[in-house]
Protein backbone atom coordinates (compact mmCIF):
# COMPACT_ATOMS: atom_id res chain seq x y z
CA UNK A 1 0.00 0.00 0.00
CA UNK A 2 1.64 3.55 -1.02
CA UNK A 3 0.35 6.75 -0.68
CA UNK A 4 -0.39 7.03 -4.04
CA UNK A 5 -3.00 3.77 -3.79
CA UNK A 6 -4.41 5.99 -0.77
CA UNK A 7 -4.62 8.80 -3.16
CA UNK A 8 -6.67 7.36 -5.63
CA UNK A 9 -9.61 6.72 -2.17
CA UNK A 10 -8.90 9.34 -0.09
CA UNK A 11 -12.57 10.77 -0.44
CA UNK A 12 -13.59 7.32 0.97
CA UNK A 13 -11.01 7.07 3.15
CA UNK A 14 -12.38 10.49 4.73
CA UNK A 15 -15.37 9.34 4.69
CA UNK A 16 -15.04 6.42 6.95
CA UNK A 17 -13.95 3.49 4.81
CA UNK A 18 -11.12 1.97 7.42
CA UNK A 19 -9.67 -0.56 4.47
CA UNK A 20 -6.61 1.73 4.65
CA UNK A 21 -5.95 2.34 8.10
CA UNK A 22 -2.65 0.22 8.52
CA UNK A 23 -1.49 2.63 5.72
CA UNK A 24 -2.50 5.81 7.73
CA UNK A 25 -0.97 4.56 11.26
CA UNK A 26 2.25 4.25 9.79
CA UNK A 27 2.38 7.13 6.85
CA UNK A 28 2.46 10.69 8.93
CA UNK A 29 1.70 12.74 6.00
CA UNK A 30 -1.28 10.58 4.38
CA UNK A 31 -2.39 10.72 8.26
CA UNK A 32 -2.27 14.07 8.73
CA UNK A 33 -3.95 15.18 5.21
CA UNK A 34 -6.91 12.51 6.34
CA UNK A 35 -7.32 14.36 9.92
CA UNK A 36 -7.26 17.70 8.44
CA UNK A 37 -9.83 16.56 5.76
CA UNK A 38 -12.29 15.08 8.61
CA UNK A 39 -11.71 18.11 10.55
CA UNK A 40 -12.87 20.49 7.70
CA UNK A 41 -15.52 18.01 7.21
CA UNK A 42 -16.79 17.96 11.05
CA UNK A 43 -16.53 21.98 10.90
CA UNK A 44 -18.52 22.05 8.26
CA UNK A 45 -21.13 20.36 10.16
CA UNK A 46 -21.57 22.87 12.92
CA UNK A 47 -22.30 25.25 10.24
CA UNK A 48 -25.58 23.99 8.93
CA UNK A 49 -28.07 26.13 11.40
CA UNK A 50 -25.26 28.54 12.54
CA UNK A 51 -27.23 31.78 11.02
CA UNK A 52 -30.22 33.68 11.82
CA UNK A 53 -32.50 34.87 9.78
CA UNK A 54 -33.76 39.12 10.53
CA UNK A 55 -37.26 39.51 11.90
CA UNK A 56 -38.35 41.47 8.44
CA UNK A 57 -38.02 37.92 6.60
CA UNK A 58 -41.28 36.45 8.66
CA UNK A 59 -42.74 39.68 8.43
CA UNK A 60 -42.51 39.77 4.54
CA UNK A 61 -43.70 36.08 4.33
CA UNK A 62 -46.56 36.71 6.07
CA UNK A 63 -47.84 40.15 4.79
CA UNK A 64 -47.45 38.07 1.10
CA UNK A 65 -49.71 34.71 2.61
CA UNK A 66 -51.81 37.50 4.22
CA UNK A 67 -51.91 39.53 0.42
CA UNK A 68 -52.32 35.68 -1.25
CA UNK A 69 -55.05 34.40 1.36
CA UNK A 70 -53.32 31.28 2.15
CA UNK A 71 -53.30 32.77 5.78
CA UNK A 72 -57.32 33.32 6.81
CA UNK A 73 -58.07 35.77 9.02
CA UNK A 74 -60.23 34.67 12.16
CA UNK A 75 -63.96 33.96 11.11
CA UNK A 76 -66.21 36.51 12.81
CA UNK A 77 -66.30 36.90 16.49
CA UNK A 78 -68.96 37.34 18.78
CA UNK A 79 -69.29 40.27 21.16
CA UNK A 80 -68.49 39.25 24.34
CA UNK A 81 -66.63 35.52 24.36
CA UNK A 82 -63.62 36.59 22.18
CA UNK A 83 -62.45 39.63 24.21
CA UNK A 84 -63.21 38.27 27.83
CA UNK A 85 -59.74 36.66 28.32
CA UNK A 86 -59.55 33.13 28.76
CA UNK A 87 -56.66 32.74 30.70
CA UNK A 88 -54.42 35.23 33.29
CA UNK A 89 -53.56 37.63 31.35
CA UNK A 90 -50.27 39.57 31.93
CA UNK A 91 -51.04 43.04 33.92
CA UNK A 92 -49.26 45.53 31.67
CA UNK A 93 -51.19 44.92 29.04
CA UNK A 94 -54.56 44.66 30.58
CA UNK A 95 -56.23 47.51 29.27
CA UNK A 96 -56.03 45.90 25.46
CA UNK A 97 -59.00 43.80 25.72
CA UNK A 98 -61.21 46.39 27.94
CA UNK A 99 -60.62 49.15 25.02
CA UNK A 100 -61.84 46.42 22.22
CA UNK A 101 -64.53 44.74 23.95
CA UNK A 102 -65.90 48.28 25.19
CA UNK A 103 -65.43 49.89 21.39
CA UNK A 104 -67.50 46.42 20.42
CA UNK A 105 -70.23 46.60 22.69
CA UNK A 106 -70.47 50.31 22.05
CA UNK A 107 -71.27 49.97 17.95
CA UNK A 108 -73.36 46.27 18.56
CA UNK A 109 -75.50 48.86 21.03
CA UNK A 110 -76.28 51.15 18.14
CA UNK A 111 -76.99 48.93 15.56
CA UNK A 112 -78.92 46.16 17.42
CA UNK A 113 -80.69 48.27 19.15
CA UNK A 114 -80.89 52.24 18.20
CA UNK A 115 -81.01 51.93 14.14
CA UNK A 116 -83.84 53.82 12.21
CA UNK A 117 -86.13 51.31 10.36
CA UNK A 118 -85.13 51.16 6.83
CA UNK A 119 -87.37 53.58 4.74
CA UNK A 120 -86.22 53.85 1.21
CA UNK A 121 -82.60 53.05 -0.84
CA UNK A 122 -79.36 53.40 -0.21
CA UNK A 123 -77.98 56.66 -0.85
CA UNK A 124 -75.92 56.84 -4.10
CA UNK A 125 -73.79 59.29 -5.81
CA UNK A 126 -75.34 60.78 -9.08
CA UNK A 127 -74.82 57.97 -12.48
CA UNK A 128 -71.45 59.51 -13.33
CA UNK A 129 -69.61 59.18 -10.09
CA UNK A 130 -71.12 55.56 -9.59
CA UNK A 131 -69.71 52.90 -8.68
CA UNK A 132 -70.23 49.72 -10.61
CA UNK A 133 -71.62 47.53 -7.20
CA UNK A 134 -74.38 50.95 -6.61
CA UNK A 135 -75.98 50.72 -10.00
CA UNK A 136 -78.52 48.28 -8.98
CA UNK A 137 -79.25 50.02 -5.98
CA UNK A 138 -79.83 53.75 -7.88
CA UNK A 139 -81.85 52.28 -10.64
CA UNK A 140 -84.27 50.72 -8.02
CA UNK A 141 -86.08 52.72 -6.68
CA UNK A 142 -88.41 50.40 -4.78
CA UNK A 143 -85.46 47.88 -3.85
CA UNK A 144 -85.63 46.36 -0.57
CA UNK A 145 -82.89 46.23 1.91
CA UNK A 146 -82.47 42.46 0.59
CA UNK A 147 -81.69 43.61 -2.82
CA UNK A 148 -79.23 46.09 -2.54
CA UNK A 149 -75.86 45.65 -2.14
CA UNK A 150 -74.56 43.78 1.03
CA UNK A 151 -71.75 44.96 3.22
CA UNK A 152 -69.03 42.77 1.65
CA UNK A 153 -69.78 44.13 -1.46
CA UNK A 154 -69.86 48.00 -0.33
CA UNK A 155 -65.96 48.67 0.07
CA UNK A 156 -65.69 51.53 2.71
CA UNK A 157 -63.70 53.29 -0.13
CA UNK A 158 -66.78 53.12 -1.98
CA UNK A 159 -68.68 54.40 1.21
CA UNK A 160 -65.83 56.81 1.52
CA UNK A 161 -66.89 58.05 -1.81
CA UNK A 162 -70.70 58.31 -1.22
CA UNK A 163 -70.50 60.97 0.77
CA UNK A 164 -72.49 63.98 -0.83
CA UNK A 165 -75.72 64.36 0.08
CA UNK A 166 -77.10 66.22 -3.09
CA UNK A 167 -78.76 62.89 -4.88
CA UNK A 168 -79.21 61.57 -1.77
CA UNK A 169 -83.17 59.72 -2.20
CA UNK A 170 -82.85 58.40 2.04
CA UNK A 171 -85.43 59.62 3.23
CA UNK A 172 -84.55 60.97 6.38
CA UNK A 173 -86.29 61.33 9.18
CA UNK A 174 -86.98 64.72 11.12
CA UNK A 175 -84.70 64.55 14.09
CA UNK A 176 -81.83 62.68 11.42
CA UNK A 177 -79.44 65.55 12.96
CA UNK A 178 -79.80 64.39 16.32
CA UNK A 179 -79.61 61.34 15.02
CA UNK A 180 -76.10 61.95 13.55
CA UNK A 181 -74.67 63.44 16.93
CA UNK A 182 -76.32 60.57 18.87
CA UNK A 183 -74.73 58.04 16.78
CA UNK A 184 -70.86 60.37 16.33
CA UNK A 185 -71.14 60.55 20.55
CA UNK A 186 -71.99 56.75 20.88
CA UNK A 187 -69.51 55.13 18.26
CA UNK A 188 -66.27 57.20 18.00
CA UNK A 189 -63.53 55.42 17.83
CA UNK A 190 -60.87 54.95 20.81
CA UNK A 191 -58.60 58.02 21.19
CA UNK A 192 -55.39 57.48 19.47
CA UNK A 193 -53.62 57.73 22.89
CA UNK A 194 -55.16 54.13 23.12
CA UNK A 195 -53.65 53.30 19.77
CA UNK A 196 -50.37 54.93 20.72
CA UNK A 197 -49.87 52.63 24.08
CA UNK A 198 -50.69 49.24 21.76
CA UNK A 199 -48.20 50.03 19.33
CA UNK A 200 -45.33 50.91 22.25
CA UNK A 201 -46.63 47.57 24.03
CA UNK A 202 -46.19 45.40 20.44
CA UNK A 203 -43.15 47.24 20.01
CA UNK A 204 -41.48 46.59 23.79
CA UNK A 205 -42.45 42.91 23.26
CA UNK A 206 -42.37 42.01 19.73
CA UNK A 207 -40.38 44.81 17.66
CA UNK A 208 -40.08 42.87 14.39
CA UNK A 209 -44.10 43.50 14.66
CA UNK A 210 -44.13 46.39 15.15
CA UNK A 211 -44.40 48.01 11.55
CA UNK A 212 -47.06 44.99 10.02
CA UNK A 213 -49.36 46.25 13.42
CA UNK A 214 -48.59 50.23 12.74
CA UNK A 215 -49.57 49.48 8.97
CA UNK A 216 -52.69 47.44 9.89
CA UNK A 217 -53.99 50.16 12.58
CA UNK A 218 -54.15 52.87 10.32
CA UNK A 219 -55.69 50.76 7.66
CA UNK A 220 -58.44 49.92 10.04
CA UNK A 221 -58.17 53.41 11.49
CA UNK A 222 -58.94 54.58 8.25
CA UNK A 223 -61.91 52.68 7.49
CA UNK A 224 -63.39 53.24 10.57
CA UNK A 225 -63.04 56.83 10.15
CA UNK A 226 -64.96 56.85 6.64
CA UNK A 227 -67.52 54.17 7.87
CA UNK A 228 -68.51 56.69 10.88
CA UNK A 229 -68.56 59.79 8.37
CA UNK A 230 -71.09 58.02 5.98
CA UNK A 231 -72.87 56.72 9.31
CA UNK A 232 -73.14 60.15 10.21
CA UNK A 233 -74.63 61.34 6.79
CA UNK A 234 -76.99 58.21 6.75
CA UNK A 235 -78.03 57.20 10.08
CA UNK A 236 -80.93 54.96 8.61
CA UNK A 237 -78.57 53.21 6.26
CA UNK A 238 -78.41 49.05 8.36
CA UNK A 239 -75.93 48.32 5.36
CA UNK A 240 -73.33 50.78 6.82
CA UNK A 241 -74.04 50.28 10.20
CA UNK A 242 -73.69 47.12 9.86
CA UNK A 243 -70.31 47.83 8.01
CA UNK A 244 -69.36 50.06 10.45
CA UNK A 245 -69.53 46.64 13.61
CA UNK A 246 -67.38 44.97 11.18
CA UNK A 247 -64.94 47.05 10.93
CA UNK A 248 -64.11 47.73 14.64
CA UNK A 249 -64.84 43.63 14.70
CA UNK A 250 -61.65 43.91 12.51
CA UNK A 251 -59.82 46.09 14.88
CA UNK A 252 -60.83 44.16 17.69
CA UNK A 253 -59.59 41.40 16.17
CA UNK A 254 -55.83 43.20 16.07
CA UNK A 255 -56.01 43.96 19.20
CA UNK A 256 -56.84 39.99 19.89
CA UNK A 257 -54.16 39.05 17.56
CA UNK A 258 -51.45 40.99 19.14
CA UNK A 259 -52.59 39.86 22.58
CA UNK A 260 -52.03 35.98 21.57
CA UNK A 261 -48.88 37.29 20.06
CA UNK A 262 -47.66 39.38 23.16
CA UNK A 263 -48.41 36.40 25.88
CA UNK B 1 -32.87 10.21 7.13
CA UNK B 2 -29.50 12.25 6.66
CA UNK B 3 -31.00 15.73 7.15
CA UNK B 4 -32.76 15.13 10.44
CA UNK B 5 -29.54 13.92 12.59
CA UNK B 6 -28.15 17.10 11.11
CA UNK B 7 -30.90 19.40 12.37
CA UNK B 8 -31.13 17.61 15.77
CA UNK B 9 -27.63 19.85 16.04
CA UNK B 10 -29.64 23.37 16.21
CA UNK B 11 -32.35 24.33 17.46
CA UNK B 12 -35.34 22.66 15.63
CA UNK B 13 -34.35 19.10 17.49
CA UNK B 14 -37.24 16.78 15.06
CA UNK B 15 -35.53 14.19 16.51
CA UNK B 16 -37.48 15.30 19.85
CA UNK B 17 -40.99 13.66 20.27
CA UNK B 18 -42.80 16.51 21.39
CA UNK B 19 -41.36 18.77 18.70
CA UNK B 20 -42.61 16.08 16.10
CA UNK B 21 -46.25 16.49 17.26
CA UNK B 22 -45.47 20.09 17.43
CA UNK B 23 -44.52 20.18 13.83
CA UNK B 24 -47.93 17.82 13.12
CA UNK B 25 -50.29 19.76 14.65
CA UNK B 26 -49.00 22.83 12.75
CA UNK B 27 -48.88 21.48 9.33
CA UNK B 28 -52.34 20.40 10.21
CA UNK B 29 -53.49 24.08 11.24
CA UNK B 30 -51.31 25.72 8.37
CA UNK B 31 -53.55 23.75 5.75
CA UNK B 32 -56.59 25.65 7.63
CA UNK B 33 -54.33 28.70 7.29
CA UNK B 34 -53.82 29.34 10.41
CA UNK B 35 -51.22 31.85 10.54
CA UNK B 36 -49.76 30.98 14.07
CA UNK B 37 -49.14 27.70 12.79
CA UNK B 38 -47.49 29.01 9.69
CA UNK B 39 -45.03 31.43 12.13
CA UNK B 40 -44.60 27.89 13.87
CA UNK B 41 -43.36 26.09 11.03
CA UNK B 42 -40.97 28.91 10.00
CA UNK B 43 -39.31 29.45 13.73
CA UNK B 44 -38.75 25.37 13.64
CA UNK B 45 -36.90 25.57 10.34
CA UNK B 46 -35.08 29.25 9.93
CA UNK B 47 -32.53 28.68 10.77
CA UNK B 48 -31.58 25.69 8.25
CA UNK B 49 -32.75 27.39 5.47
CA UNK B 50 -31.30 30.46 5.95
CA UNK B 51 -27.89 29.36 6.80
CA UNK B 52 -28.66 27.36 3.81
CA UNK B 53 -29.36 30.05 1.34
CA UNK B 54 -26.40 32.26 2.77
CA UNK B 55 -23.74 29.60 2.69
CA UNK B 56 -24.63 28.93 -1.02
CA UNK B 57 -24.84 32.85 -1.98
CA UNK B 58 -22.65 34.07 0.78
CA UNK B 59 -25.09 37.87 0.41
CA UNK B 60 -27.17 37.97 3.05
CA UNK B 61 -29.27 40.24 1.38
CA UNK B 62 -29.86 38.02 -1.55
CA UNK B 63 -30.56 34.78 1.01
CA UNK B 64 -32.79 36.58 2.93
CA UNK B 65 -34.99 36.72 -0.34
CA UNK B 66 -34.13 33.35 -1.27
CA UNK B 67 -35.35 31.87 2.33
CA UNK B 68 -38.90 34.10 2.11
CA UNK B 69 -39.24 32.74 -1.43
CA UNK B 70 -38.39 28.84 -0.17
CA UNK B 71 -40.69 29.70 2.69
CA UNK B 72 -43.50 30.90 0.00
CA UNK B 73 -43.34 28.15 -2.33
CA UNK B 74 -43.73 25.69 0.56
CA UNK B 75 -46.59 27.54 2.65
CA UNK B 76 -48.32 27.63 -1.02
CA UNK B 77 -48.05 24.11 -1.73
CA UNK B 78 -48.45 22.99 2.04
CA UNK B 79 -52.22 22.07 1.42
CA UNK B 80 -50.97 19.00 -0.81
CA UNK B 81 -48.22 17.73 1.98
CA UNK B 82 -49.54 14.13 2.86
CA UNK B 83 -46.88 13.22 5.47
CA UNK B 84 -44.92 10.13 3.36
CA UNK B 85 -41.55 12.22 3.73
CA UNK B 86 -40.41 14.09 6.67
CA UNK B 87 -41.28 18.02 6.64
CA UNK B 88 -38.01 18.90 6.95
CA UNK B 89 -36.65 16.81 3.94
CA UNK B 90 -39.63 18.67 1.55
CA UNK B 91 -38.33 22.08 2.78
CA UNK B 92 -34.85 21.06 2.69
CA UNK B 93 -35.27 19.97 -1.02
CA UNK B 94 -37.37 23.24 -1.83
CA UNK B 95 -34.75 25.51 -0.58
CA UNK B 96 -31.92 23.85 -2.68
CA UNK B 97 -34.30 24.15 -5.86
CA UNK B 98 -34.67 28.08 -4.87
CA UNK B 99 -30.79 28.47 -4.47
CA UNK B 100 -30.15 26.51 -7.18
CA UNK B 101 -32.68 28.13 -9.80
CA UNK B 102 -31.72 31.00 -8.63
CA UNK B 103 -27.70 30.33 -9.33
CA UNK B 104 -28.84 29.20 -12.69
CA UNK B 105 -30.73 32.31 -13.94
CA UNK B 106 -27.60 34.16 -12.59
CA UNK B 107 -25.39 31.86 -14.88
CA UNK B 108 -23.03 31.22 -12.26
CA UNK B 109 -22.16 27.51 -12.68
CA UNK B 110 -23.14 25.28 -9.70
CA UNK B 111 -21.17 22.88 -10.59
CA UNK B 112 -17.89 23.67 -13.10
CA UNK B 113 -17.18 20.95 -15.00
CA UNK B 114 -13.94 22.48 -15.78
CA UNK B 115 -12.78 22.19 -12.21
CA UNK B 116 -12.94 18.50 -12.50
CA UNK B 117 -10.27 18.52 -15.04
CA UNK B 118 -7.43 19.23 -12.60
CA UNK B 119 -3.83 17.36 -14.27
CA UNK B 120 -2.67 14.24 -12.03
CA UNK B 121 0.45 16.40 -11.23
CA UNK B 122 -1.30 19.62 -9.69
CA UNK B 123 -3.52 16.87 -7.92
CA UNK B 124 -0.82 15.09 -6.39
CA UNK B 125 1.08 18.39 -5.05
CA UNK B 126 -2.00 19.98 -3.61
CA UNK B 127 -3.06 16.52 -1.42
CA UNK B 128 0.16 16.49 0.46
CA UNK B 129 1.58 19.22 2.84
CA UNK B 130 4.04 19.53 4.96
CA UNK B 131 3.77 18.77 8.36
CA UNK B 132 4.34 22.16 9.97
CA UNK B 133 1.13 23.18 7.86
CA UNK B 134 -1.17 20.63 9.23
CA UNK B 135 -4.39 21.98 11.02
CA UNK B 136 -4.49 20.87 14.81
CA UNK B 137 -7.19 20.95 16.85
CA UNK B 138 -10.33 22.64 15.98
CA UNK B 139 -10.80 24.82 13.02
CA UNK B 140 -12.06 28.36 13.51
CA UNK B 141 -15.57 28.78 12.69
CA UNK B 142 -14.92 32.29 11.42
CA UNK B 143 -11.74 31.20 9.03
CA UNK B 144 -14.05 28.12 7.97
CA UNK B 145 -16.95 30.53 6.75
CA UNK B 146 -14.67 32.90 5.13
CA UNK B 147 -12.80 30.24 3.33
CA UNK B 148 -16.35 28.67 2.32
CA UNK B 149 -17.24 32.04 0.39
CA UNK B 150 -14.36 32.22 -1.27
CA UNK B 151 -14.71 28.68 -2.98
CA UNK B 152 -15.13 28.61 -6.43
CA UNK B 153 -19.07 28.30 -6.68
CA UNK B 154 -19.08 24.72 -7.90
CA UNK B 155 -16.71 24.06 -5.57
CA UNK B 156 -19.00 25.84 -2.36
CA UNK B 157 -22.12 23.70 -3.86
CA UNK B 158 -21.18 20.65 -3.79
CA UNK B 159 -19.65 21.22 -0.29
CA UNK B 160 -22.40 23.17 1.16
CA UNK B 161 -24.96 20.58 0.20
CA UNK B 162 -22.39 17.43 1.13
CA UNK B 163 -20.55 18.36 4.34
CA UNK B 164 -22.78 20.83 5.61
CA UNK B 165 -26.68 20.18 4.77
CA UNK B 166 -25.91 16.67 4.87
CA UNK B 167 -26.91 14.92 1.67
CA UNK B 168 -25.63 11.94 0.29
CA UNK B 169 -23.94 11.94 -3.32
CA UNK B 170 -26.51 10.04 -4.91
CA UNK B 171 -29.15 13.26 -3.76
CA UNK B 172 -26.75 15.81 -4.76
CA UNK B 173 -26.06 14.27 -8.39
CA UNK B 174 -30.27 13.90 -8.95
CA UNK B 175 -30.12 17.89 -7.83
CA UNK B 176 -27.00 19.19 -10.14
CA UNK B 177 -27.74 16.66 -12.71
CA UNK B 178 -24.24 15.12 -12.55
CA UNK B 179 -22.87 11.97 -12.12
CA UNK B 180 -22.05 10.16 -8.00
CA UNK B 181 -17.97 10.38 -9.31
CA UNK B 182 -18.14 13.91 -10.23
CA UNK B 183 -19.89 14.82 -7.08
CA UNK B 184 -17.04 13.18 -4.80
CA UNK B 185 -14.44 14.39 -6.82
CA UNK B 186 -15.66 18.25 -6.68
CA UNK B 187 -16.11 17.18 -3.17
CA UNK B 188 -12.69 16.36 -2.42
CA UNK B 189 -11.24 19.46 -4.31
CA UNK B 190 -13.30 21.46 -2.11
CA UNK B 191 -11.86 20.25 1.04
CA UNK B 192 -8.72 20.36 -0.37
CA UNK B 193 -8.60 24.06 -1.73
CA UNK B 194 -10.34 24.60 1.66
CA UNK B 195 -7.35 23.09 3.79
CA UNK B 196 -4.75 25.71 1.79
CA UNK B 197 -7.00 28.13 2.22
CA UNK B 198 -7.00 27.72 6.49
CA UNK B 199 -3.20 26.83 6.27
CA UNK B 200 -2.60 29.97 4.54
CA UNK B 201 -4.92 32.11 6.80
CA UNK B 202 -3.26 30.15 9.82
CA UNK B 203 0.26 31.29 8.61
CA UNK B 204 -0.57 34.93 7.91
CA UNK B 205 -2.14 34.88 11.37
CA UNK B 206 1.58 33.45 13.06
CA UNK B 207 3.20 36.26 10.93
CA UNK B 208 1.11 38.63 12.23
CA UNK B 209 0.88 37.82 15.89
CA UNK B 210 4.82 36.18 15.73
Amino acid sequence: MTCSDVQQVLPDIVDGDAEFQSHLDSCPACSALVADLRLIAAGAQELAEAEQPPARVWVNIANQLRAEGIIHDPGPVSVRPALLPSRPRRSIVWWLAPVAAAVLAAVSYQVAHKQQPFQTKVAVQPATQQPAQSVTASQTPQSTPAELASPATKHPQQLAQDRTPSSSKTARPADSKVEENRVAAEVSPPASAEDQRFLTEVSERTPGMRSTYENQLRAVNGEIRDTLEFVRRHPGDIDARQHLLEVYQQKAMLYQMALDRIQ
Amino acid sequence: MPHLKRVAAGKGDLTDPKQKVTEAEAIERAKQGDEGAFETLYQLHKRRVYSLCLRMVSNPSQAEDLAQEAFLQLFRKIGTFRGESAFSTWLHRMTVNVVLMQLRRKALPSVSLEETLDTEEESSRKEFGADDLKLTGSIDRMQLTRAIDHLPPGYKTIFVLHDIEGFEHNEIAEMMGCSIGNSKSQLHKARLKLRDSLRSMRAEKARKTG
